[in-house]
């Protein structure tokens, strides 16, 4: 008995250790859990829909859907952007393809920024300016500072923007939890890597990423004139 | 009992077996747990789980490698974390062990060399290596199961956890 009181201060001190290591692990879990959902409430650009993933959608009337998974941080979007962006530009301006671009946000914090603010350049009508833009201008190390927001807007107005709309959506974070639900509708399409790409739902081979010739010879195939 | 400093020096294995396991598992889950999207590609990768499961995982699993983590390096529970944490090493070496059978990349995002390079080469080293250390890692386990009474514990000697 004596013992016991010895060390009841002990216990109760050990059990309360206890106690909060698996409080901390229950709500980290958790939450964790809960907000990687997608949020229905959250801010997004106008051209988004759950039927296109949450994606920044063109011409949703043509026949052949391409979805493009990509995050502004990655050097191997930079590289396949670097070959095929201008053949893709091509193909959306002219309204041949839908095209869906989901930008993606799992590099980190940076990431998180520069897909919020191509969400609004895509409220000025110059996504696809400012998402080239952004990939010439990739930094070397990922989150180090390449963008912050006063980067992201000057990149808007080199681009072409002038509206100071695109300076307050980019300052005020609007489509920053939307980056999330991106985030979340690819986890649930099992999207493991970026670049990804989908034409009719058909992840492209892996060789086609570098290569411009075989990359248009697959929308030859699609249909694609 | 005097016979050895073998003995003596067993706590002090134990507590650094214990900072050695729950390091890892700390920074591991704390990596993790800053990055959920990441952490769940990187539970969908293996391809064992339903997309839907391996997500879910993917955003627990960070939070409890954290817990035994902290178990561990505050030495509370010590039999019970080691078991945990070797259970979990031994999960990982399956799933690697699997993924490397089925030439599947084992790393989720921009770099491609998570063993399997863009043009379908298959590096076994990427994977050896993870093997390799979270056999360690088991090992580690193991010795705390079997000697869980270490230096700067909360655990009482008399009792078992």
């Amino acid at each position: 008995m004596a013992e016991k009181k010895k060390n009841g201060k002990d216990t109760g001190t050990r059990n309360l250790v206890i106690g909060m290591i698996l409080l901390v692990v229950l709500v980290g879990a958790g939450s964790a859990l809960a907000k990687n959902r997608v949020n229905t409430h959250a801010t997004m650009p106008s051209s988004v829909s759950s039927a296109d993933g949450y994606g920044i959608s063109f011409n949703p009337k043509a026949t052949v859907k391409v979805d493009f998974y990509e995050d502004f941080q990655c050097p191997n979007c930079r590289n396949f952007e670097a070959v095929n962006s201008a053949y893709i530009n091509r193909l959306v301006t002219s309204g041949k393809i839908h095209a869906v671009f989901h930008p993606m946000s799992f590099i980190g914090p940076e990431s998180i920024a520069t897909a919020a603010a191509s969400a609004c350049a895509a409220d000025q009508g110059k996504f696809l300016e400012y998402h080239t833009a952004l990939y010439e201008n990739q930094g070397t190390a990922e989150n180090s500072g390449t963008w912050n927001n006063q980067k992201l807007i000057l990149l808007g107005h080199t681009v072409g923007i002038k509206s100071t709309k695109f300076d307050a959506c980019v300052n005020n974070g609007n489509y920053v939890k939307w980056t999330s639900n991106i985030e979340a509708d690819a986890s649930s399409k099992n999207i493991n890597s970026t670049p990804t790409v989908l034409i009719n739902g058909k992840v492209i081979p892996p060789s086609a990423y570098l290569d411009q010739t075989a990359f248009s010879a697959l929308f030859t195939a699609a249909g694609v004139k | 009992m005097k016979n050895s400093s073998k003995l003596t020096i067993l706590p002090w294995l134990t507590f650094i077996g214990r900072l050695i396991l729950g390091g890892v598992l700390l920074a591991a889950g704390y990596l993790k747990a800053k990055n959920p999207s990441a952490a769940a590609g990187s539970v969908r990768v293996y391809e064992i789980l339903p997309t839907g499961l391996a997500n879910s995982l993917g955003y627990a699993l960070p939070w409890i490698e954290i817990g035994v983590g902290l178990f561990l390096v505050i030495g509370i529970w010590v039999k019970r974390a080691a078991i945990a944490g070797g259970v979990l090493m031994f999960i990982f070496i399956v799933a690697i062990g699997q993924a490397w059978a089925r030439k599947l990349a084992i790393n989720c995002g921009c770099f491609g060399n998570g063993g399997i390079s863009a043009d379908g080469k298959v590096h076994p080293a990427v994977y050896l290596t993870e093997i390799l250390r979270d056999f360690g890692l088991t090992i580690v386990a193991g010795y705390l199961y079997r000697f869980p009474h270490g230096k700067f514990g909360l655990d009482k000697a008399s009792e078992e956890y």
